[in-house]
Formats: C-alpha cells, structure tokens, sequence
C-alpha cells in the first residue's frame, strides 16, 4: 500500500535545544523584579489613599516622625527599648488599619535576611569573643592563618547572640518605621513634605518626575522581556541574552532622553520659565499638632529609656 | 551593596551625610549651570534609567543572574555628575519605597554607589582607553572601568561596616552595630564583588558600550569630553 504520510512528518524530529530545555531564568527574574515594582507601588498607592486616621495626618508630621524614630533606633543600645519601639509600631499599624500579616511578613523577611541571616555567624567566638552558651564545635587545637585565629572550642557567645539579636531588632524597627509612614503617606506627599528639611524645590521635582517614570517604564520593560518570550523557541545562549538586555538597555536610554525634550518642551508649553517653586503645604490642622506632639513625646519617651 | 538601617553607628553616618550632602549640592548646582532650566526633565529621566537598569537581570556563568548598578555606564553616557543626582535619586527611592537600603545609611550608601561608583568607573574608562573610540582596548576600558568602579564601591563599603566594631561596642565588646571586624568585613565585600557583582557591571558597561559606539557614539559623554 502506498504510504500517504507526507515525508517531512517521516523525518527525524529535529534535535531538542541545547541541554535539552529552555533557559530563560534572566527573562523570569526581570518580569518578576519589574511586577515586584509594580506591585509594591500600587499597594502602597492604595493603601495611603485610604480615609483613616494616619492616612489624613499631615506628610510633614509623619516625615518628621520617620526621620526622629529612625535616628532614637540608631541610637539605642539596649534589647527593651528596641522591643518597645517595634511594640510601639505595631500599635501605629492597628490604629491605621494597615493590613498587619502583610504588613509584618515584609518587615519580618527583610529583618530575617538582612538582620539575622547576615549577623548569625558573628555570634560564634571566632567572631565576636565572650563567654560560650552553645558549644557547637571542638577542635584537636587553636589555629592559626595570617590575621585569623580559630579558637579550639567553637560556639555560640552571649555577647555574639545579643549582637544578632539588637541588630535584628534595629533592622525591623527602622523597616516597620518606614514602612509604616510609606503605607500612609503618598509618596509624592512624603518628598513634598521633605521641604520642611529646606531640600531645594527642584530636587524633590527632580525625585518626584523620576518615581512617576519609573513607573511608566517599568511597562515598557515588562514588555520587552514578555515579547522576547514569546518568541523564544530555542535555546538563547548566555552570550546572546546579554547581547540582548545590552541593546534593551540601549533602548531605554534612548527612550528616557526622548522622553526628556517631551517633558520639557511640555514644561515649556505651560509657561515654565525655570523658577521650580513646589506649592506652599496647607497649615497644619489641630490634629496634625497634636498627634506630633503625641508623637514627639512617645520619641522623648524612648531615648530616656 | 545597600546598607540597611542599624548596619552603621550615628559616628559614621552623619560624616558621611555631611559628605553627600556636600556633594551632591555642587553637582545640582553644576547641571543647572551647564543646562540650566532643562536640568530637571534630565536629571529627572538619568534617575528613572538609573533605577531601570537595575531591572535587567543578567545571566552569569554559574547558571543564575545578577543585576548591575549602572553607576559606571552612566557616567560614560551622561557625564559623573549627572550620573551622581541619577544613582543617588535612585537610591532614594529604593530606600523609602522598597526598604532596600537603610534612610540613616543613605549618606553612606550614595557616597559608595552615587559618587565613589562613577567617578572611579569615569577616570578609569577615560585612562584605559586613551585615545581610542573603537576597537578592543575601548571595550576593554568599559569592561574594566565598570569592574573597577564597583570594587572600589565595595571597599569603601566593606571598610565602613568593618570598623563599626571598633567606633561602637558595648560592655564586654559585644557589637552594637555591624558585628564584623574590618579583617572580615573588607575581604568579605572586596573579594565577593571582585568575582561576582563587578563582574556584572563590567560586563554591562562594556555591552551597553559597544552597542551605542556601534550605532550613536555622538550620545557618549565621554568622547564628547575629552574631544571638547
């Protein structure tokens, strides 16, 4: 019988990519880090714009809160008043109504990584010396390489374990600080507030336009690396994907300084005549002066502990 | 490389605010002088692609990827004075909005990333590459200005975590601030980013090079520089 199957469908099937998959790890960190991005800034838009209690007060109090707390946390020395302060934050969180489990799983990863993670081999004796509490290791004799000393007994020390856990704390507590004043203030509210600091007017233009185009363009970016896989048949070579985040790169460039005469040609268009003045803050209600003052005294409070 | 809240004691981070501070005044007052009122569209969309660079991930030969800092291409493309308003907005940004990077450590971490990154990579490119505006040696000066400028970011990085032990300790020498001594912190930071990270942004640098050398070298700020 004569055989009807068309002859390419007969052939060999072509041999599958190299090393037998498509690699596209680069492809699926950029989409995850521009999403992340994206993300992040809608929540925390939506989250600020909310009608509660903290979200209405003033963004020169909460600025001025940020800036006092973040530096009473640097300053102390001590495991119980870092705990009170992050105590002290959580309370903030539930009277603004912030969603608290996301709210800490983000202060608790980042304070998890770069607090803990990266503190904990400072607590063994060959890091921070003191008096063990958790012998880990016994070696037959101390050794000994250039400027390094390994002692004979290895383990956990008070002092090395205090030290990760201050640092710890310090870490969630300017996190949980910052995060809590981002979650309720806009940002182009906050870097309007840093006039209060006397930062010149057309820096905070400056930070202003760039956050608003960070955002436009992480679109853009998104794009380019959902284009690229969707027509990724093959395997791309590590060589060939850099050749191609160096040429996207190129692109954004290109992009950014054509955005640049656009902006100021529009800036143009509406009268700019180079004098950049950020209009003048409303006066600050009863409400905004008491809850500073509340605020102000609950910092007080701290640094004498 | 961003220091977050609690790493650096108030002896080192105010110093190092003073010196941003300083600085990054004299390069605002500069972009005005030399664009005067379009400094702020341009400042203002250096700071975006700035940030945006760091979105790009880029494969690395042990099979993960890593992104660049863009500090040393935006000083060959835009000058590094733009590219120290550019990196430091950006840092701004990432330090109130995504938590990476600590506010009291901002002073420090844009004296390593904002000002140190790019004017290390800008001097190196410009002494590697001579006078040449093609051709091996020019990709080679990008390669090695990108590389370089963040080592030595990671130096002044790794030398400010290490000698918080010394500045700041509480009784019985427990650490109060990053716990490393300088004998582990600067090898740690040096070394890590010699054979990973600076690996990254050489490379970058070195491939956003050869593509606007290729097609636009007019945009390159410095070939503009050093012919003018």
């Amino acid at each position: 019988m004569e055989n009807k199957i068309p002859g390419f469908l007969l052939e060999k099937p072509s041999s599958p990519p190299a090393m037998g998959r498509l690699r596209t790890s680069f492809i699926e960190n950029g989409i995850h880090h521009v999403a992340n991005i994206i993300k992040t800034g809608y929540i925390q838009w939506e989250t600020a714009s909310e009608d509660n209690f903290f979200q209405q007060i003033d963004a020169r109090v909460k600025v001025l809160f940020l800036l006092f707390f973040v530096l009473i946390v640097s300053l102390k020395k001590d495991i119980v008043p870092e705990a009170l302060i992050g105590v002290f934050v959580l309370i903030l969180t539930l009277m603004a109504r912030l969603d608290v489990i996301s709210f800490y799983k983000r202060v608790l990863f980042f304070g998890f990584i770069f607090g803990f993670l990266i503190a904990l081999p400072s607590a063994f004796n060959v890091i921070t010396k003191g008096t063990i509490i958790l012998p880990v290791l016994s070696l037959s004799r101390p050794h000994g390489f250039w400027i390094y000393r390994i002692p004979k007994e290895i383990g956990i020390t008070r002092e090395g374990a205090y030290g990760v856990a201050m640092l710890t704390l310090r870490v969630m507590d300017s996190l949980s600080i910052s995060l809590f004043v981002l979650y309720t203030t806009p940002f182009p509210e906050i870097i309007k507030a840093l006039k209060v600091l006397k930062v010149p007017d057309s820096f905070l233009m400056i930070i202003t336009l760039a956050y608003k185009y960070i955002f436009i363009f992480a679109k853009t970016v998104e794009d380019m690396h959902l284009a690229i896989k969707g027509r990724l048949a093959g395997h791309i070579s590590d060589s060939d994907a850099r050749k191609w985040i160096a040429g996207r790169m190129a692109f954004i460039f290109k992009k950014t300084r054509l955005r640049c005469e656009e902006i100021f040609n529009a800036m143009l268009g509406r009268g700019f005549s180079g004098d950049v003045r950020i209009y003048r803050a409303r006066r600050l209600r009863a409400r905004d002066w008491i809850t500073g003052a509340v605020l102000f005294m609950s910092g007080i409070i701290f640094l004498l502990i | 490389m961003h220091i977050p809240d609690g790493y650096l004691s108030p002896e080192t981070y105010v110093p190092f605010y003073g010196v941003s501070l300083s600085i990054w005044a004299v390069a605002l007052k500069k972009m005005k002088k030399t664009l005067s009122v379009r400094h702020i569209p341009y400042l203002a969309m250096a700071s975006a692609f700035s940030f945006l660079i760091m979105m790009f991930n880029v494969p690395i030969p042990d099979g993960t990827t890593g992104h660049a800092v863009g500090g040393g291409i935006i000083a060959i493309l835009l000058g590094p004075w733009t590219a120290v308003i550019a990196v430091t907005v950006s840092l701004i940004i990432q330090a109130l909005v995504f938590g990476d990077g600590g506010i009291t450590c901002l002073g420090a971490n844009s004296f390593n990333m904002a000002i140190v990154l790019p004017f290390v990579s800008y001097w190196a490119f410009n002494l590697i590459r001579g006078r040449s505006v093609s051709g091996p040696r020019l990709y080679i000066a990008g390669f090695l200005s990108g590389w370089l400028g963040l080592s030595v970011a990671a130096a002044c990085c790794g030398t400010e975590l290490g000698i918080q032990p010394l500045i700041a300790h509480g009784p019985g020498g427990r650490p109060l601030y990053a716990p490393y001594p300088l004998k582990v912190a600067f090898p740690a930071m040096v070394l890590g980013h010699m054979g990973a990270f600076s690996i990254v942004e050489g490379a970058i640098t070195a491939l956003v090079l050869v593509y606007f050398v290729k097609h636009e070298p007019d945009m390159i700020y410095a070939f503009r520089r050093k012919e003018a």
